[in-house]
């Protein structure tokens, strides 16, 4: 195959442009790192997943750092739409990455190749079967994680709408496709672009004659027969443009306001705040004048008060149950502990003490007055 | 009466006794010498202190807040205490415990009785200090030293003259607690565990099963929420002990599979002091209240369970509980897209991982057969 038709061939042909270097830098980062900060939680009962987590900050941290780099991924994502239909509907460039019929020949041609059951090694194009194959699979996982990882993200709105059994069946799929996004990277990306030969292209834009000679050798051959990709007139282009950037401009919008609703509609998974208490609510604007000082006395009984703070509020035999009376409590902290019941004190809701009630009691310790005396335990000798 | 006209009514009394009360001292002496090397003082003979402390005396001792105790000793339940004929140096003698009394004694030795039987405890520590050990980390004894003398201390669990040893029934030691915190011994009494204790079941657990005895954690920190989970497996995934009452124990390992029981073990296992606020065993189940799970005041009985939810997802709704996988490993009748889903990628994964293998492996194999034949050329 050594064969010279030009005296100076160049020794490296340009391969990609410098967007899709860039585009290329953002999937290899954020890929990387949602691998790092996913696949540990998939790995959780394993001690290397726990180190790991453990030297990324814990799991809540990693979780964000998920989050924020699925954020990149997801906007990446709305980008090369954008740029894939910039080059398809505007500069009218052939899809070079869509696979079909003549990839799969490719790839037996090739298999038979290696096995020694054909002579010639297929000649490829500017995207071969492997990288289609690859594409392909970046495309499927990217839309495969960011549907599931919607649902994950926002487990209740998910829940609203499709039934609840989806969202464990979103978990496993995310998970499962992980493992198998990182496993064909480091078998198959890794084999062909770093093992078999260092293939710097994606990072310096070219490729050398031998990579291509052996790797795309059809497009080689085209770029010297003097074939280039088929110009259009500047004022198709120039309609084209007219068309395409509203429609872009539109597109782009509802995406990012998808995106946006994406990472707020719910924190529901990612709240760091301590466990959410349901609580009823309540009002602390009782006016304590409507207090019966007589009415509260009996309630201080019927609602069972004096079991733990004893029959005259000033504490009962228990520890549990603290004096009121020489508290120097305040009417609003008052209403707060029995609406919220502190440590071990129930909580008592409108339905078991009306505002009204609370007000009673408040006028029945009040006419009570500081009863020092009665500060004590009374514990009786045994 | 005042403690100074009670106090000259006791001495006249006394003093009648003092002489034979010395006599008897006398008695007494050489036996406490001749043990004097032992490391428990057993102080033989009390006769002495049972003069005054009889077990029907009327006597009452009045502290300074007006509280009162009755001097009464019922010597008999001390000689059947732990600290009485069962001692291998014979009973424990009053001094033991009260230290020499100097009569007639000094006013009363503390404040109030409280403050008098808290005191009192330091003394356990003396000889107990392998119980009192972790004391420091417990609740009770952290409260006694922040000035709360409701707290309990040694007496209050053990008794005093009548202590018993620490073989006590599971029922005694749940009244024992429910003696103060009588509204959680009534909830854990009408729970699944409370309900098969009291029925004489010796498996459930009682307080000190889940709380621990004298370093008893505070149930509402970090480090126990963290820990809870393991708690409930010691007995829930316990395959003898769960098999006796038909329950499973994967109750554990589908809890750490799952998205809340991943996370607390993570938390457990690298910040057990950091709060999580996933949901531990209790949260959905209940504490003390816990019911068996088809009970209808169960709080996981499926007509409770979205209630349970919204206790931390409050804007949940109806089909959000589905979410839950449940205890049980997914087959395709219960969770049929869950078991789609891992049946896909259990064939995918493989599949895809062999082609690409199979590719990587027969572009080496040319590149191997090459580089033979390239050399067989050279």
């Amino acid at each position: 195959m050594a064969e010279s038709t030009r005296n100076t061939p160049p020794r490296a042909y340009r391969r990609f442009s410098p967007v899709q270097r860039f585009e290329h830098m953002v999937l290899l980062v954020s890929f990387t790192g949602l691998a790092l900060t996913g696949l540990p939680q998939r790995y959780a009962d394993q001690s290397w997943a726990q180190t790991l987590i453990a030297l990324m900050g814990g799991i809540e941290s990693i979780r964000i750092v998920h989050r924020i780099l699925a954020t990149i991924l997801m906007a990446e994502a709305i980008f090369h739409g954008g740029v894939i239909s910039y080059k398809l509907f505007v500069l009218g460039q052939r899809a070079t990455m869509l696979p079909g019929i003549r990839d799969l020949r490719d790839a037996i041609h090739w298999v038979l190749f290696n096995l020694g059951l054909r002579r010639e090694h297929p000649r490829l194009p500017r995207y071969n079967f492997g990288e289609k194959a690859e594409y392909l699979a970046v495309v499927w996982g990217t839309v495969i994680m960011i549907i599931t990882g919607y649902m994950l993200w926002n487990p209740i709105s998910t829940a609203s709408i499709l039934p609840g059994e989806v969202i464990p069946a979103a978990r496993a799929a995310h998970s499962a496709e992980a493992l198998l996004a990182v496993l064909s990277i480091v078998v198959w990306h890794m084999y062909n672009v770093h093992i078999r030969r260092f293939n710097r292209s994606m990072f310096t834009g070219k490729l050398s004659r031998e990579a291509m000679e052996e790797e795309h050798a059809e497009e080689l051959e085209a770029i010297e027969r003097g074939e280039t990709a088929p110009e259009h007139p500047p004022e198709v282009i120039a309609r084209r443009k007219r068309l395409f950037w509203p429609y872009a401009i539109i597109m782009t919008t509802i995406l990012v306001g998808g995106l946006i609703l994406f990472i707020t509609a719910e924190q529901t998974a990612i709240t760091l705040t301590t466990l959410p208490r349901r609580e009823a609510a309540f009002t602390t604007d009782i006016d304590p004048a409507i207090g019966r000082a007589e009415v509260g006395a009996a309630l201080w009984q019927d609602l069972d008060c004096h079991s733990c703070h004893g029959l005259d509020a000033a504490g009962g035999d228990s520890p549990i149950g603290v004096s009121i009376v020489d508290r120097n409590l305040e009417f609003e902290l008052f209403i707060r502990a029995v609406r919220r019941g502190p440590a071990e004190m129930p909580a008592y809701s409108t339905a078991r003490a009306s505002d009204q009630d609370i007000a009673d009691l408040w006028a029945w310790f009040t006419s009570l007055g500081t009863i020092e005396s009665a500060s004590l335990p009374a514990v009786s000798g045994s | 009466m005042t403690w100074r006209a009670r106090s000259a009514l006791f001495s006249i009394a006394a003093g009648v006794a003092l002489c034979a009360a010395g006599f008897l001292l006398m008695l007494a002496t050489p036996v406490t010498t001749a043990q004097a090397d032992q490391p428990v003082e057993a102080a033989g003979d009390d006769s002495a202190c049972l003069v005054c402390h009889t077990e029907d005396t009327p006597q009452q001792m009045t502290f300074a807040d007006g509280s009162q105790i009755s001097i009464a000793v019922d010597h008999a339940a001390l000689l059947a205490s732990v600290h009485g004929h069962s001692q291998p140096d014979g009973p424990l003698g009053c001094s033991s415990c009260h230290g020499e009394g100097i009569f007639p004694h000094d006013n009363p030795p503390a404040a109030s009785i409280r403050e008098y039987r808290v005191t009192q405890s330091n003394i356990c520590i003396d000889c107990h200090e392998d119980q009192s050990g972790n004391l420091g980390d417990g609740v009770h004894y952290t409260a006694l030293l922040m000035g709360n003398l409701r707290s309990a201390t040694c007496v209050d669990c053990h008794g005093a003259h009548d202590v018993q040893g620490p073989e006590r029934s599971a029922v005694d030691i749940a009244q024992t607690c429910g003696s103060c915190h009588q509204i959680v011994y009534d909830e854990f009494s009408q729970s699944v565990h409370g309900k098969a204790l009291l029925a004489g079941d010796p498996n459930v657990p009682t307080c000190i099963d889940c709380h621990g005895v004298h370093g008893i954690q505070h149930p509402t920190t970090a480090l126990f929420r963290n820990r809870s989970p393991q708690l409930c497996a010691g007995c829930h995934a316990d395959e003898q002990l769960m098999a006796q009452y038909g329950i499973t124990t994967n109750v554990f390992n589908s809890y750490l599979s799952d998205f809340h029981g991943t996370t607390v073990a993570l938390f457990e296992q690298i910040a057990p002091d950091v709060a999580s606020n996933k949901a531990v065993c209790y949260d959905c189940h209940g504490v003390h209240n816990i019911a068996p799970s088809d009970d209808n005041k169960s709080q996981v009985v499926r007509e409770n369970l979205l209630a349970t939810c919204q206790q931390c997802h409050p804007d949940a709704t109806a089909d959000f509980p589905d979410a839950w996988v449940g205890h049980f490993p997914p087959t395709f009748d219960s969770h049929p897209l869950l078991f789609v889903v891992d049946s896909f990628y259990t064939v995918l994964i493989p599949v895809v991982l062999s082609a690409f293998i199979f590719l990587v492996l027969t572009d080496i194999i040319r590149r191997v057969r090459r580089r033979i034949s390239g050399s067989d050329k050279a």
